[in-house]
């Protein structure tokens, strides 16, 4: 009976351990600061054991029958100790108060183990080799299950399934109990019975824990994600809340559903509607079709060529039931001409003119995208303008990006065209500024295509000026060679963040 | 079987994470542009067929690299064109050269010319030429792009060349007092390109000494000052402070002040400039024609070259001024003129290796290594987006003498040289092997005029450059040192010379 006897001491002991990591790693994953939580976890749990040692001594007969039945009971808290606290983070708001009792039950059925094991088993040896036996083996399965967890069952069983696991541990030593001390049970076989339903139950929550995790992520981020795909040029990642659809690359927010009306009718209609009998219109960028919708509100217009780089945004803006919903399929238009290039080569080698140019590109984060709003750039676009012709720049916030913005501003100048710099507010980006630039003088439009939601021709004169935080900053052009910009804007969103 | 260290390596560590290890890629190519048979056929003298027929021109210019190619500009914008230029190569273009592939032209050496200052006149002259400078504005595409450099030090990219960072207080004053000493320097006007312009026997002592024991003798100690030292020295002479003299190390720094951003640079590098060049001149150009004899005469020169005898009244020699004593008949011996050997490989990478999580530049320096760094041929390109790319490898040969540099470098295979360089880039970018598919290399023995102490006021030198008859010498090494303004100016000022002579005639 010793060996066997020690190995119980040893399975317990590791079982113990491995709920209370469990509660401290979900804890800390879930609600971030890992030294508050752990801390307090250790702290509750070594205090429960100590109530549950405590309660021991009122245990006064049927002691491996009660023992039995502690070990029955832990299985099935600690157990499903790991699910429930993911379910009650993405479905209650009393995650903390479940926790720390989970923490509470478990800490004094552990405290009761042991006391119990060792008055079971104080007749068959000396008090002195129970008392050192029984330590050295609690001690080493602490020791096991502490490296265990760590290299083992959180990578490769993660967090449900090892607390399921170490359930059925405990069911097990349970069910081993009653063969163990078959002599002091008078009703062993109902206790089997018992043990083996629990572990059913453990068992097909093993093989289901999947969907537990399923059920309870989906809860926890919250905006699910629709989509999320990796091009050749960029990581696009859609995601939907309720009835607001996001359009993510590289992790920066390109629109949200619920205001980009607001951006892409500012982007469109301040500029095109001021161009006389406009027929041909050049978007360079906008891969997600939605400044195209604006600009098939003026069915004059005969030719749209739209340049993006990536084929996989235009593919997916054009097939994708959701976005073709939010572009009113664009695309599907015959006047749409979609071409997947390079936009500075493309505008270098092609030689066709245009009555109004959209330049929607993502904000100059990096040197490679800063080429885009270069005075070189800039030239070699307006060589594409006609006589009557505007162009309209996406420029970055005149209020969180005040020099990058005016940069641009002056960049566009520098590149020897005339600029009329212009705000809004859209929610989700907050302040949003762009630009028109032309050849010649542009005054803001006397008439708009019916339907907008925005934009109006009332609305339209302060939308041209500027308050006193947002007014203009001397700043040198951003060039090729010297990307004042790139840095400008590093430092404006640096500003903000700290 | 035999295992390689670093196929045990692998190996071993495949097997502790239980992960295959990603194969590195099979890496093909070879010399390219080898030209030293062709040049130990002179240095051996070898007998060469006798010419089969004879032409008649007032000017003959040897070597089509950039100073002939200057030359001939000169000739041809003033309306002369009785001339020919005879290269020995099947490309003109000597030390600014290029090469294209499907993804991208890229240079073979020369890849950049500073923003040049006002006294370089021709230079400037020649980018109004060709549009890159326009009412005093450089063309902002022929500008290096932004970021331009950097540099790989305490494991880290630092934004330039000259190290910034993790400097002592002592490195930090030894840069600020050798700034404001090149400052003075700049001042006094001596030292300017084209160096004809400043150069005077004020500062001649600076010509005694090596560069190194001039830093010494202002009490620049510092490690770190020392290395960018070398650097520049290697970078510019392909040779090391303590062989360079100190006039050179001066004038690398005190004759440049430019007034823009640059350098200018294309992605073929100065090969840009001599494909420009090649549309007005290219008909004058005569491809493999080794000049292997030139005969002073009466009146007349004649210059031999594969089956044909040139007669010529003037003869710009504009190839590298070593080769004089192998072709001149009657030349003598030349002193004072030493050359250093170099390689440059061209990698065509697959992809960008994962680099520190620095954005790439154009211009790629690692402290420390033996070699001068890559620069990216795509960088000049105003692409968004780049895949593949090409790298070229700069490596002068500057730790041994030039004699014993050459040896190694004729002597050890193509494999030896892909794998020194790969171990080189390794460092700092660890995954550079799966992402290499091709390695060119391309050996110069003679690359680039090495200024030692005594090179720059030697008497010979001083007399070839200021040589005034008929055969005139228009190489940059006439300068002391190889670089592309150098090498413009002495070109058109053969030429501005024989016009004179012409025109005096009439």
């Amino acid at each position: 009976m010793g060996i066997l006897l020690f190995i119980t001491v040893l399975l317990i002991a590791a079982c113990g351990l491995i709920y209370e990591l469990i509660a401290g790693t979900v804890a800390s994953y879930l609600l971030g600061d890992s030294v508050l939580e752990f801390s307090t976890i250790i702290g509750c749990y070594l205090f429960a054991m100590g109530i549950g040692s405590a309660l021991s001594r009122f245990v006064q007969r049927g002691l491996a029958y009660r023992f039995v039945w502690i070990e029955l009971m832990l299985g099935v808290v600690g157990g499903f100790s790991s699910a429930l606290l993911f379910l009650a983070f993405a479905y209650t708001q009393g995650f903390q108060l479940l926790m720390y009792a989970l923490v509470v039950v478990i800490g004094i059925l552990v405290g009761l183990e042991i006391p119990i094991l060792m008055r079971m088993v104080r007749e068959h040896y000396h008090f002195r080799d129970v008392v050192a036996h029984v330590l050295t083996f609690d001690y080493l399965g602490a020791l096991g299950a502490s490296l265990l967890f760590p290299t083992l069952l959180v990578p490769h069983l993660g967090l449900v399934r090892s607390a399921m696991l170490f359930g059925l541990i405990n069911v097990g030593v349970a069910l081993w109990s009653t063969f163990l001390f078959a002599k002091q049970l008078p009703s062993a076989q109902l206790l089997r019975v018992c043990c083996i339903l629990v572990m059913c139950g453990l068992a097909v929550g093993l093989a289901q824990a999947k969907r537990i995790t399923a059920a309870a992520e989906e809860n926890i981020y919250a905006d699910e994600i629709i989509l999320a795909r990796d091009t050749r040029y960029q990581h696009i990642v859609l995601t939907r809340f309720k009835d607001d659809i996001r359009l993510f690359l590289n992790s920066h927010l390109q629109f949200s559903s619920r205001d980009e009306y607001r951006y892409h009718e500012a982007l469109i209609h301040p500029g095109l509607s001021a161009v006389p009998a406009p027929r041909r219109v050049l978007v360079l960028g906008g891969g997600d079709g939605l400044a195209v919708r604006e600009i098939l509100k003026y069915p004059q217009i005969e030719r749209i060529t739209l340049v993006d780089l990536d084929p996989e945004m235009t593919r997916l803006f054009s097939t994708h039931p959701m976005l073709k919903a939010l572009n009113g399929k664009s695309f599907l238009s015959e006047k749409v001409h979609t071409i997947n290039a390079d936009a500075f080569p493309w505008v270098d080698s092609n030689t066709d003119s245009f009555d109004f140019i959209v330049i929607d590109f993502p904000d100059p984060t990096n040197y490679s995208l800063g080429k885009l709003y270069t005075t070189a750039f800039y030239k070699a676009v307006a060589r594409h303008l006609s006589a009557q012709g505007l162009m309209v720049v996406q420029s970055t916030s005149p209020m969180f990006a005040r020099d990058s913005y005016w940069c641009i501003v002056e960049t566009l100048k520098q590149a020897g065209l005339k600029t009329y710099p212009y705000h809004v507010y859209v929610p989700s980006f907050g302040e949003w500024g762009f630009v028109i630039a032309s050849t010649h003088d542009y005054s803001p439009p006397t008439f708009l295509p019916a339907g907008l939601r925005f934009v109006s021709i009332d609305g339209l004169p302060a939308m041209f000026q500027f308050p006193p935080d947002m007014s203009p900053m001397p700043m040198p052009p951003n060039r090729l060679n010297d990307q004042v910009l790139v840095r400008a804007y590093d430092q404006d969103w640096k500003d903000i963040s700290h | 079987m035999k295992l390689s260290r670093r196929k045990f390596l692998q190996a071993g560590s495949a097997a502790l994470i239980g992960l295959s290890v990603k194969a590195d890629r099979a890496i093909t190519g070879g010399f390219v542009n080898d030209s030293s048979q062709l040049g130990h056929l002179l240095r051996d003298r070898a007998a060469f067929p006798a010419p089969k027929k004879v032409e008649k021109h007032a000017v003959v210019i040897v070597g089509g690299g950039m100073a002939g190619l200057s030359a001939a500009w000169r000739l041809q914008k003033r309306g002369f064109r009785d001339f020919v230029l005879l290269e020995m190569n099947e490309q003109p273009g000597g030390n600014s050269r290029w090469g294209v592939n499907e993804i991208t032209a890229y240079p073979w050496a020369a890849h950049y010319v500073p923003v040049p200052g006002p006294k370089a006149t021709y230079v400037r002259e020649l980018f109004e030429d060709l549009g890159v400078l326009k009412d005093g504005v450089w063309d902002e595409r022929a500008l290096c792009f932004a970021p331009q450099e950097r540099l790989f030090l305490y494991g880290r990219w630092q934004e330039g060349i000259e190290p910034a960072i993790g400097l002592s207080d002592k490195d930090r004053g030894q840069f600020r007092r050798l700034e404001d000493a090149i400052h003075k320097f700049r001042a006094r006007g001596g030292f300017t390109i084209p160096m004809e312009l400043g150069v005077s026997d004020q500062q001649a002592d600076l010509d005694r000494i090596s560069f190194a024991d001039w830093l010494q003798g202002q009490g620049m100690d510092s490690r770190i000052l020392n290395w960018y030292m070398n650097y520049c020295c290697r970078d510019d002479y392909g040779a090391l402070a303590s062989e360079t003299s100190a006039w050179a190390g001066i004038h690398y720094f005190a004759s440049r002040e430019p007034a823009e951003k640059g350098p200018l640079t294309w992605p073929e590098g100065n090969g840009w400039i001599v494909r420009r060049l090649l549309k007005p001149v290219g008909e004058f150009v005569r491809r493999e024609a080794m000049v292997h004899k030139i005969t002073p005469g009466n009146q007349v020169y004649r210059v031999l070259a594969g089956d044909t005898e040139y007669k010529a009244e003037f003869v710009i020699f504009a190839a590298p001024t070593f080769l004089a004593p192998y072709i001149v008949e009657d030349f003598g011996p030349l002193h004072d003129f030493e050359y250093s050997p170099w390689l440059t490989a061209n990698l065509t990478l697959e992809r960008l290796p994962a680099s520190y999580g620095s954005d790439s530049t154009w211009d790629n320096v690692v402290v420390n290594s033996p070699a001068l760094g890559y620069v990216d041929a795509l960088h000049q390109s105003v692409r968004s987006h780049i895949g593949r790319t090409v790298w070229t490898f700069y490596w002068a040969l500057a730790e041994r003498d030039p004699v014993s540099s050459r040896r190694l470098l004729l002597e050890k295979d193509w494999d030896y040289w892909k794998e020194a360089i790969l171990h080189d880039l390794e460092r700092v970018h660890p995954d550079i092997r799966e992402c290499v598919s091709r390695m060119d290399i391309m050996r110069f023995g003679h690359a680039m005029a090495r200024p030692r102490p005594g090179a720059i006021y030697a008497e010979q030198r001083r007399k070839l450059a200021h040589g005034d008859g008929r055969l005139l010498f228009a190489n940059s090494d006439l300068s002391g040192f190889s670089i592309f303004e150098e090498a413009q100016y002495r070109g058109v000022r053969a030429s501005e010379k024989v016009l004179r002579h012409l025109s005096g005639k009439v």
